[in-house]
């Protein structure tokens, strides 16, 4: 906006009331020195250390690259892109990351709001339940995900044994392709879900109790008044939730690559849980193919581009089919 | 239709040791308008809120018809409410704001949608059916909500200050509208407000309320000329009536030097206790007389409006000890041939025309 409005048309649409006589007034730049002065720092270092990389991700994505010889880089077009939409590795990684995706953000979010409905009512210890819904969030992913590492494990997992407990057969967590996602799913509902469920919970009590109570009056029961107010209320801040999370699933690397329990990023012995997170990493570090992870990189942003311009786009309807 | 019975109905709030409404004994007739009114926090929402559900009964009943309603959902009680802020839900259409309850009750689409449409009809609300409230007027948005709580046809309208969000020009057209409305309707209708003119311009009764306590129930004009203590004589009428207490002296009570004749009986008996006697006396029924023949006043302000003027005058300065409460005293006058600030006046008031009340118990002395 602030590029627009320097534009000399806007401006003086802003500005109607200039005078349009001889003092000529100094130019919006000059005159919004001290302004420009206080947003500078921010700019200087995200231009630094997001603009610059992202744009040089961009540019060695269009190289052949070798790790240990940055400098001898290699021009080779979309070569890289080609290269990747037709790898099987590719296609493999995007798909784990999709079901990884959707068995992790359907459920995290419909329990989250869930948990958010039971805590908006009036519970005794009601600060205590909203403290230890955040926890999760606030405990490091590497501890969280060993502990459910071992929680999965084949031989001595407290799951394994629960389960044979109760009569049914061992699982090998890690080694199955449905397996080893949902129990990465599971490690990312765990500690995502209490996160969203106080985002839900802040949108929630902005929702007017009046409107409550004439659901109430109308004869709608709590599920009714739950569908009828609560989640209309709510459609915003769903959507929100949505896209953080639908970008928080693409972007997934560190619960699959500590879930191995040994630091590999191939994401399991046939590549069952490898997420683009990691096929970037292991294309990168492992296989010192800079210019194919740059590329993998910036497939990853484009696919997320497209994601959350869908969901945009669907809002939009939505809200202009309401109007 | 039906009749509401509050019987010792009483609401005392977690942690608060006053009931916020106090075995309140109320019979409202079939078809009767009954406005609650009072200051905030007198519990005029709150007996509303315990008829529609919203609110617990602690002790006492709640009836509508015959039906003890107490223990019974709001759902189960057959009424519809209007809100002060609508509570219109704000992603539904009017057409489906207004059939929401209908739908609910599981009736049919043509149904609800032929009661939707009588009821826009009634309302002029015809044209905004497929608009949101977002895309309303503050006066449509109030007439949706009179519209959501009318297709219902219930036994009872309650109504929670549903003009208190419009201007005031709005608010006295929507308050013809609701009167004729409901005159209409012939529903049973109990409506709340902190506005005195309001309530005696809708009402067939008044009911007055302070701190959880009903003063007293009547007609709007037995109201105002006959009210059953200071407070309701100072809360009705606008503006509120001059009320003053002073020595009993034969043949009435002695202000500002002056006396201001009361009945030989009435005298004795709000005197009994104290030898005071607390007196109201409306605006309007002063006089100005000849000098040394009333009470003689000093005219601090005068204001002009239109049709009346009122006089805010004090009493002349060397006779105030005799007036426990020296407050100012309202006249209204003539407004071609007012006073100016700074005259001095004498009032009388006509015999009849002075309310007499206990000093000590605040009540009407008849």
């Amino acid at each position: 906006m602030t590029i627009a409005s320097d534009e000399p048309q806007v401006a003086s649409i802003a500005a109607p009331s200039a005078p349009p006589g001889p003092a000529r007034r100094p130019s919006r730049l000059t005159r919004n020195r001290w302004g420009y002065a206080y947003v500078a720092p921010f700019f200087v270092l995200f231009a630094c250390f997001s603009l610059y990389p992202f744009l040089y991700t961009a540019w060695i994505s269009l190289h052949d690259v070798d790790l240990g010889d940055v400098d001898g880089a290699q021009w080779v077009g979309l070569a890289n892109y080609g290269e990747l939409l037709t790898s099987e590795f590719f296609w493999n990684a995007a798909r784990n990351t999709l079901t990884i995706g959707v068995l992790s953000t359907v459920p995290q979010l419909a329990m989250a709001l869930g948990l958010a409905h039971l805590l908006n009512y009036s519970l005794r210890g009601r600060t205590f339940f909203r403290v230890a819904m955040l926890l999760p969030y606030a405990t490091s992913i590497a501890a969280a995900t060993l502990v459910f590492g071992q929680l999965f494990g084949r031989d001595y997992g407290l799951i394994n044994a629960g389960l044979e407990a109760v009569g049914f057969d061992r699982v090998d967590w890690e080694g199955g392709t449905w397996s080893s996602q949902l129990a990465i799913s599971v490690i990312v509902i765990w500690r995502w879900t209490g996160y969203n469920a106080l985002i839900y919970l802040a949108a929630m009590q902005a929702i007017p109790e009046d409107l409550y109570e004439a659901a109430t009056l109308d004869g709608a029961s709590r599920w009714k008044q739950f569908l009828h107010v609560t989640i209309p209320g709510l459609r915003p801040t769903i959507l929100f939730t949505i896209v953080v999370s639908t970008i928080g699933a693409v972007q997934l690397f560190g619960e699959p690559l500590l879930f191995s329990g040994n630091g590999t990023t191939n994401g399991g012995s046939s590549n069952q849980y490898q997420t683009l997170g990691l096929l970037m990493y292991d294309q990168g570090w492992t296989n010192f193919h800079l210019g194919q992870a740059a590329a993998t990189a910036w497939a990853m942003f484009l696919i997320i581009l497209v994601v959350v311009g869908a969901w945009a786009l669907l809002a939009r309807r939505r809200a202009r089919a309401e109007r | 239709m039906a009749t509401v019975t509050f019987a010792q109905a009483t609401r005392i709030y977690p942690k608060s040791e006053r009931p916020a409404v106090d075995a309140l004994d109320l019979h409202i007739g079939d078809g009767e308008f009954l406005v609650l009114v009072g200051p905030s926090g007198c519990g005029k929402s709150t007996s509303l809120r315990m008829l529609a559900g919203l609110e617990e009964v602690d002790s006492g009943a709640v009836l509508i018809g015959d039906r003890d309603v107490t223990d019974l959902p709001p759902k189960g009680r057959d009424i519809a409410m209007v809100f002060q802020n609508y509570a219109l839900y704000p992603h539904m259409t009017v057409e489906a704001n207004m059939g929401f309850a209908l739908k609910l009750a599981g009736l049919g689409r043509a149904e609800i949608s032929r009661r939707v449409g009588e009821a826009a009809q009634i309302l002029d609300l015809g044209d905004y059916l497929h608009r949101r409230p977002k895309a309303l007027s503050g006066g449509q948005r109030q007439r949706v909500a009179m519209g959501r709580a009318i297709v219902r046809d219930p036994q009872v309208f309650l109504m929670d200050e549903p003009l208190s969000n419009l201007d005031a020009k709005l608010r006295v057209q929507t308050r013809t509208q609701i009167a004729r409305l409901v005159q209409r309707l012939g529903t049973t209708t109990v409506y709340v407000t902190h506005d005195q003119v309001e309530a005696m311009t809708l009402g067939d009764r008044v009911a007055v309320l302070r701190d959880g306590v009903l003063q007293q129930c009547e007609a709007p004009g037995v109201l105002y000329d006959r009210p059953a203590n200071v407070f309701v004589a100072g809360f009705i009428g606008s503006p509120a009536m001059n009320v003053v207490t002073g020595p009993a002296v034969d043949g009435g009570v002695r202000l500002g030097g002056a006396v201001l004749p009361v009945p030989r009986d009435q005298l004795a008996r709000a005197a009994a206790g104290t030898g005071r006697v607390t007196v109201g006396f409306r605006p309007e029924d002063v006089r100005l007389v000849g000098p040394g023949a009333g009470v003689p006043v000093v005219v601090n302000v005068v204001e002009q409006l239109g049709a009346d003027a009122f006089l805010y005058t004090k009493l002349a300065a060397e006779h105030t000890d005799d007036v426990l409460h020296p407050s100012d005293v309202v006249v209204r006058t003539e407004p071609r041939s007012a006073p100016g600030q700074g005259d001095e006046l004498s009032l009388a008031v006509p015999e009849g025309r002075l309310h007499v009340f206990d000093p000590t118990t605040q009540r009407r002395v008849d």
